[in-house]
Parts: structure tokens; sequence; C-alpha cells
């Protein structure tokens, strides 16, 4: 009788595991995917408010590295073709599983700059926190979700292991380098891309369905489209803010 | 018959186990504080007598005085705390918040509610506790641990000096602990208003105390919601008091620190180099 | 009045209802209606305020009327110890400096209201008009509008560590005296229990008369504050202001204070009337935490005193401040403050005792009267709060002195005893930090040994009153 509850619930478990594995999709960023795609570009229309340059003196060694190639505000980063850099594009709704990603991100903050300006893990992902500059930062993320914390790190000191719990947009500043501003963008799915110059993203891998997509800039705010994936079709669609010059 | 009943039991043991350790975290509608317990319904009278007029009935600072306070009022509802015994980013101890309040925040208009009876400051913490969902979801961090002060020497002293270079505490609180360092003035809290960094010279209390192992909890779990870090991954925790004693010696207080610094100065002091940006003899 | 009858069941139940709501309406009705000897229309008054809250406080620090009140002006643990801190909060915030320069430390409090006063056994002529008619008994009442008196008010710091208080105060007529005016050095020595006071101040009595919750005329004092046998020359009363110095401290909570006073034998009056002696005044009392129950406070306190029994005179009128043949005075006795949750109990005794010559209005330098004793009397009160909530309490008051020795022994023993009975609402539909309002309802009633007419008459004063006791 003992033997047989045991199987029983053993096999219960086990059914249950199989089920729970099969769902999670084999996606995320590094792996090749099969699956639909959408891509396309975020622009903008309107006039952006113009960067201002950054006046590092207050930290001597920072205002030397920048002195050739003065450094602007990131908040509104504009490429050829009125595209818009730093947007984070994503699945916000219809993500049919996405398993949570193992792979470590890394933050950089350099010549008093965050490296990159916006970066995008899942809960939980690590998130290495380097100092490359020969002086102390702090890094104090505001998060009103997760936990707020703030922590010095020294010239030198070893990486920060850090990871976020829940989605969450969260601000990031050094109080040292008033100027330093960073965003983590804490998504649940593992199909995002962050824009670059040309402002163009890809999400790949996706199963058919119907998806909502996002896009989100930390100054304009959000732009979404929904696209409906049938087989292993590339769908392009194109986000566009209405830029304001202040 | 038999499997029926005994997987009845086994998943409603289970359900009882989840449900009693869900019941533990979640029990923020009470407090234990010196053999005192504190429940949030006490509590929510007491706030009306007392705290409400600056902290708001929300919780979330916006009392009808708080636009003529500064610093603003606490907003409960982030459970974002200062004063804390645990580590940055957690949550505090009943004892934290309990003492802070008995304690209140010098060059603020939060007073020391000392005189109210234990009771009722236990009963208020409860409540307080309620202003957020985060006490529901996570448990109060964990003290951290803090070795005993070791015998005050110059050398401690003198290690606790460069921990100040090295850490770099000047770019904010100034070569000389007056609160100018050059980061200083730009200095915003966690709503984007100016805060200033403490000023040793004032000699007036800490914001989280006036003793020595409250200096050394304060930069070993950073304030959060201000600009002051945790250093508590850059200094050991023996160092710590080596900096605690340092900073002594920055207040104009009669403290033994400042006996033994100013004697050692009296002869020594042209072997210091000064405190501030490397090149500037460092 | 109707007793139950012995028929059974329902029938005497009713009779037994009939009769309790009729002996409570006849005994209302006996406190409303009683008459008044003398003292209902002298000092005791409403006509002049004696309570003070400071809104001027709450603008400063932000703070409401009920973090540092019971219900104002009473003050609570934590008013108590802003007041002993020298109106200070402690956190380096405190001098004038720091406040917005549009911050005005002024306060005024008024009370305009509706009462109605009277008093039983008062000597009247026969027939109105008629000054030889002869004086006969009779109840007088007087109702309609009236205001109260007016407290301009200002107090704080002057520097941290240094505070003061101005308090010219009016009549209802606005006839305006200076009721408090002083200087404090707070925390002398950077020490809490060093705290000097030098002016003209309430006296550090644990259950203060100036911050109490009552304001009619028979109910808007204490009778033990006040009370001196009939014929006595001293003017003395612990709920007089007083001018002089004063030492002071306070444990870091307040919880334990003691104060030492010494005083101008003057009872307050300014420009020196009396004499060149000095009063003292010693007061001690010591506070628990009583977990849920709150904070349990019991203190002692003794005023000894001296008063002229004549003066040098020219052409026969007394020179003031040449007042000479002092005889002593004391005032001893045990109060406290107690709090079962929102129930709040204030139990106070006195033992009081006046030499013979001041009971007798007898100067030094002659012989007393045959047989004339000190006078002595015991007094006491318990006072009862229930703060239903920050913005409504209920209070009530029972009080009596009796005296022990009456200083003629041809006197009857009783003659000049009195009982008081006090017992109100205040709401405050408004509690936050910048001006302060209170309906305030009031029932008072005092019965005293003796009248105009017979040492054994009982004679009744009381007040039924109902104000809107404001301050801004």
């Amino acid at each position: 009788m003992r033997i047989r509850d045991l199987l029983l619930l053993g096999g219960v478990a086990l059914l249950g595991t199989a089920m729970m594995a099969g769902r999670g999709g084999r996606g995320g960023r590094g792996a090749p995917a099969a699956g639909g795609t959408i891509s396309g570009k975020v622009t903008f229309t309107g006039t952006p408010p113009k960067m201002k340059p950054i006046d590092m003196a207050k930290e001597p060694f920072c205002a030397k590295e920048h002195a050739a190639a003065p450094v602007f505000t990131e908040n509104v980063v504009t490429g050829p073709g009125n595209s818009l850099r730093w947007v984070a594009v994503y699945i916000s709704a219809g993500d049919q599983g996405s398993s949570p990603a193992t792979e470590t991100v890394r933050l950089d903050q350099k010549n008093c700059q965050y490296i990159p300006h916006v970066l995008v893990v899942q809960p939980n992902q690590p998130l290495d926190i380097y100092n490359d500059d020969p002086h102390s930062h702090n890094i104090h993320p505001l998060a009103k979700v997760n936990p707020e914390w703030n922590k010095s790190q020294p010239a030198g000191a070893p990486p920060i292991h850090a990871k976020w719990e829940l989605p969450e947009f969260i601000p990031v500043k050094c109080n040292v380098h008033p100027w330093m501003h960073g965003w983590h963008v804490v998504l649940t799915t593992s199909h995002y891309a962050v824009t670059g110059e040309d402002g163009a993203f890809s999400l790949q891998g996706l199963p058919p369905g119907k998806y909502t997509v996002t896009a989100w800039q930390e100054q304009f705010g959000t732009q979404s489209q929904d696209v409906t994936i049938t087989g292993t079709e590339t769908k392009t669609i194109n986000l566009v803010f209405k830029a304001t010059p202040y | 018959m038999r499997l029926h009943t005994r997987f009845v039991a086994l998943v409603s043991g289970l359900g009882v186990l989840l449900y009693t350790a869900g019941a533990t975290v979640g029990s923020a509608q009470e407090t234990h504080i010196e053999g005192v317990t504190g429940h949030a319904a006490a509590g929510k009278k007491v706030y009306r007598r007392y705290c409400i007029l600056c902290h708001g009935p929300d919780g979330d600072g916006n009392g009808e005085n708080a636009q003529w306070i500064d610093p603003k009022p606490r907003d409960f509802t982030l459970g974002v705390f200062k004063c804390r015994s645990t580590p940055t980013g957690t949550l505090p101890t009943d004892e934290d918040l309990f003492n802070a309040m008995s304690r209140g925040f010098v060059t603020t208009n939060m007073p020391q509610w000392l005189p109210l009876s234990r009771q009722n400051r236990a009963d208020v913490v409860a409540f307080i506790k309620t202003f957020s969902p985060k006490w529901k979801t996570t448990k109060a961090g964990t003290p951290i641990t803090i070795p005993p002060e070791p015998t005050l020497t110059v050398e401690s002293i003198l290690h606790g000096r460069e921990l100040y270079q090295k850490m770099e505490c000047w770019k904010c609180h100034g070569a000389r602990g007056h609160g100018d360092g050059p980061s200083a003035a730009t200095l915003t809290d966690n709503k984007d208003l100016p805060i200033r960094p403490y000023d040793f010279s004032s000699g007036s209390r800490f914001m989280c105390g006036v003793t020595n192992r409250d200096l050394y909890k304060i930069f070993m779990t950073g304030l959060d919601g201000t600009p002051m870090p945790s250093f508590a991954d850059d200094i050991k925790p023996a160092d710590g008091w080596d900096l605690v004693h340092f900073l002594r010696t920055l207040q104009p207080l009669q403290t033994p620190e400042a006996a033994i610094w100013q004697a050692w100065l009296a002869s020594h002091a042209n072997e210091l180099k000064p405190i501030g940006p490397p090149g500037t003899g460092q | 009045m109707a007793k139950g009858s012995t028929r059974g069941g329902r029938s005497l139940r009713g009779s037994w209802l009939a009769s309790g709501v009729v002996t409570c309406a006849c005994l209302f009705g006996a406190l409303a209606l009683s008459g008044g000897g003398s003292k209902a229309y002298t000092a005791y008054s409403l006509a002049v305020h004696k309570t003070k809250a400071i809104p001027a406080f709450a603008r400063k620090y932000g703070l409401p009327c009920s973090a540092c009140h019971t219900a104002w002006p009473e003050l609570n643990a934590f008013g108590q110890r802003f007041r002993d801190n020298g109106y200070q909060l402690m956190n380096d915030r405190d001098s004038p400096i720091w406040q917005n320069p549009s911050y005005i430390p002024v306060t005024f409090r008024m009370t305009p209201n509706l009462h109605r006063e009277s008093a039983t056994k008062q000597a009247v002529d026969a027939v109105p008009g008629d000054s030889t008619s002869g004086l006969v008994s009779k109840t007088i009442t007087q109702s309609g509008f009236d205001l109260s008196g007016m407290d301009l008010w200002t107090a704080g710091t002057l520097y941290k560590n240094i505070s003061f208080v101005l308090l010219p105060s009016s009549d209802n007529t606005g006839a305006f005296h200076f009721e408090a005016a002083f200087v404090r050095f707070d925390n002398l020595f950077s020490n809490r229990w060093v705290n000097f006071k030098v002016g003209k101040f309430e006296l550090d009595n644990l259950i203060s008369e100036k911050r109490f919750l009552f304001l009619s005329g028979n109910g808007g004092a204490y009778q033990s504050y006040h009370f001196l046998p009939g014929g006595d020359i001293n003017d003395f009363g612990l709920g007089d202001n007083q001018i002089g110095a004063e030492l002071s401290g306070h444990s870091d909570n307040s919880y334990t204070r003691y104060g030492i006073a010494v005083l101008s034998s003057t009872d307050g009056e300014v420009n020196l009337p009396t004499s060149q002696s000095y009063d003292a005044f010693f007061t001690f009392s010591h506070a628990v935490d009583a977990g849920k129950l709150g904070v349990e406070r019991l203190g002692a306190y003794a005023y000894l005193g001296r008063r002229p029994t004549y003066y040098q005179t020219s052409d026969g009128v007394a020179i003031p401040g040449t007042g000479t043949g002092n005889k002593p005075f004391y005032r001893i006795g045990l109060a406290g403050d107690f709090f079962f949750g929102d129930f709040e109990l204030l139990p106070f005794v006195m033992h009081a005792s006046d030499n013979a010559f001041l009971a007798t209005g007898t100067a030094a330098n002659v012989a007393l009267p045959p047989g004339a004793r000190d006078a002595r009397w015991n007094s006491g009160f318990v006072e009862a709060h229930y703060y239903v909530n920050p913005q409504f309490v209920v209070t009530a008051r029972w009080e009596t002195v009796r005296m022990s020795q009456q200083t003629d022994p041809a006197t009857p023993n009783d003659l000049g005893n009195v009982d008081a009975y006090s017992g109100g609402i205040r709401w405050y539909p408004i509690m936050f930090s910048r001006a302060g309002l209170s309906w305030h309802t009031e029932v008072s009633a005092v019965r005293t040994r003796g009248s105009a007419f017979a040492p054994t008459d009982n004679v009744w004063t009381s007040s039924l009153f109902s104000g809107l006791d404001f301050d801004f």
C-alpha cells in the first residue's frame, strides 16, 4: 500500500514537471530561434529637446577623458532618419512563456557615465555592476516596487552583484556625480531589444499568436502596436513617438 | 481509501504549513519591541492624534503641513527608511522604527516622541507598517553584525582618516567634514528634493542616533532614500570602528577621540597629508 | 418623589424607572436653580481667561493641537516635555532664525458665550429701590449672551535655549493686565536639570488651572487654588500667577520633574505693593509608563509664604511696599494625573494653614483676639476626563473644602465649607495646526456653608454655560 502511494505521488510530480518544462519556450536573447520575428524602427516626429553638454569639472579625471569629445545628456538620443536610441522594445501582451534568463548582464561606470544607458534584465537575472574609473561611484537605483538600495563602489572594488525581482522601470543615479543617469528595465519577457543609433529592433523566436509590442522611451513614455504572427514570417512595424522640445 | 486519506492529510498539512508561514511573514499588523506587543488598530488612534498632519492620512508624507516643511515627512508607502540596523535595500526591524520615532530626527520637524508610552509607540509602528505592501511580502532585513568596539588608539584614528580619504567621503562631507564637499551642493534624495550632507562641525546629533555604534550603522547600512550609501561592501567590519573614531574628531565635542587626536596633532600635525582630490598631496 | 409601589412585576419596575428619571431631573434642576453667595460674582468669573493653548506653536512646527494637548489647553506628556524644554523641539531648529519670516508667534483666545448665573440666599432690598425696606434673602439669576476675557499670547524662543512668554490678558471689558511675562534660560550648562526662569509666571502645579478644561463662572477655577476663610487678609491663591524666579529641571522624557521658586510676597501684583519678603514654592513629580493604561504621574508640592499684617503710614494712609509684621502661611499636598486608556483621573489634596494674625486681620504689633488660632483647612478634588477621540472630551469634577480649625473658636466648625460640582463637554470640530475652535458646554454648581443671614445656611451658586472657545 505504501509503495503504491509513493509511486502515485511521484508520478503526479513528474507529470507536473514535464508539463512545466514543456511550456517554457527556448526563447531568450541568446538562442537562434524558430518562430516568427517582429522587427522595425523606433522614430519620432516633431522637434526633440536639445541634449545639453555635461560639465564634469567636479570630477577632473572624467573631465579630462571627455575633453576631446564632450558628452551630452542622454534622455533623448536621436540618430539618422529621426531614429531614437535607448528605447526598450518588448512584448507587453501575448507572451507565451519566457524562461528565466541566467546569463549575467553587465553595467559599467566608465568615465563617469553608465554604459549602457538603458539595460534590460529579467526578474532575478544576475546583474554585475563594474566601476572602471579611478574614483568612487555610488549606485543608487530609485526603485519603488523593488527595494531601493544605495551602495558605494570605490575604485578597484569587485563588481556589485545585483538582481531585480519584480518588473519595473528603475531610474538609476550616482549622487556623487549628479549628471549620471541610467535605467534598469526589468521585464518578464525574454523578447526585448534596446534600440541603437539606428533605432532598429528585432524580436525573434515568437510562436504564432497575437502580440502587443510596446516601445518605452524615458522621456516620451510608451507607444504600442498589436501584431499577429501566424508562422515564421517577419512582421515589420514602426513605432513613432511625438517629440516635444520640452 | 487509505491513499486518499493520506494524500488529503499531506496536502492539508502542507496547506497549514504554508498558511502559517505566510501568516508569519504577513503579520504586519503586529510589532514586538522590548516585550511590548503593538497592534495596528490601536496605532491608528495614536497616528490620528500625533502624526497625521505631516505624514498624511494615507501615510504618503502628504499631510496638510507637508508643503511648509523641509525636509519632507517620510512617505511610508515606499517602505524605504533611513535609520536601520539592516542592510541597504531591506526593511528595518520593529526596534529600528521604534527607536527612530522615539529619537526624532535632528534638523527636521520630526519630534522626539519619547514621552509617549512604549505601548503607544509600539502600536503606531504597527500601524505605520500597514501603509506599504512591502511589509506583507517581505520580511525585515537581518541586522548587521557589529564587532565589539576596539580600544581607541591614534592608529585607529589615522586609519579612519585614510578610509575617509579612500572612500571619498570628503566628496560630499568635505575635507573637514563641514558638509561642503564638491558634490554637496547638487545632492538630491529619492524624491529629487535637495538634501544636505551631515555637517560634523555642527556637533549636533546624527540623523540616526548619538553613539559610536549608531554612527557605525549609518555608513554600514546607508541612509536609504538619501544620497548616503552603504559602505558594507567596501569597509571590513573591524575597520568600520577606525572610521568612527576619526569621524568623532571632526565634531567640536569633548570626546575621547577628540582628546587623543588633539594630543597627537600637537606634535605630529605636519605629517598629515591633506584630505581631498588626488594630486593635493595624496 | 414617587417611590416604587409594592405591586409586583412590570408595574414595580416601571415605578422604579419613573422614580429614577424624576430623581435625576430634580437633581439636575436643583443644581441648575441653586442660588449663590457673594463669591459667584467676584474673582472667579469667566471674565478673565486663564487657560493657555497656542496655535502659534502648532504653526511653527507643523503639529496638530492634539500632539501636545490631550484636549487643548490641557497638556499631554509630549506637550509637557515641549514646555519643559523651553518651547523647543530640541531638533536644532528652534531658534527664531529658522522660522519663515512671515511666522507670527502670537496667539489670541476668546470665548463668546451664552450663560446663566444663579445664586441663592442673597441679601436684597425687600422693596426694590427702597433702601429702608430691609434686606431679605432671595435667589438672584442673571443670563444672556456675553464675552469672556481675552488672552493675547506670545511665547517661544528668543534664541536657542532662551525662551520667553508674554501674556497680556484682558477681562471681558478689555481692561488689560499682565498675566505672565518671563524669560527662561533653558538647559543651562547643557543640562536639562537646570533651567532658570525670571518674571511673572504660573506656579508649576502638576494640575494646571491655566490649562484646564473649565470655563464657567462657578467651574472655571479650582476652589482649592483660591479658598480663603472669611476675614482672612491673606490674598494668596495657588492658581494666581506669581512674580519671582524659578529653578526647574526634568528628565529626558519629562517623567521626572522638579521646581524650586522664590516669589515676592505680593501674589503676583506689580509695583511692589506689599512687603519686602519672599515666599518659596517646591514641587516634585514622577511619572511611570504603565503599558496599555498610559502614563501615570504623581507629585507633591509645598508653598511657604508670608504676608504683612500692617504698614508704615503717612497721614494714616498705608505706604505701599512697607508692609511689615509678616506672618506665615502654607499650602502643601499631593496631586496626580492618571490614565486608564482614554480615561484620565486627576486627584488633588491640600492641607492649608494661615497664621492667626492673617486669619483675623490683626496687626502683628497688637494682641490677637482672645482664643484666636491659626485657620486650617483641607481640600481636594477629583477630576475626570474621558477622551472619546482627540476632538471630543467629556469632563466632570467634584471638589470639597473643609475647615479643620476655625480661627475663632466661637465660629461653627463648618462655616465656609465648600462643595463644588462641574461637568461639561468640549467638542473640537476642527483640529489642525493653524487655529483652534471648541464648542464648550458646562454645568457647574458650588455650595457654600454660611450666608449673610445665618451661618447654617447653604448658599448655592451655579452656572450654565455654552460658548465657542476659539484661538488663532
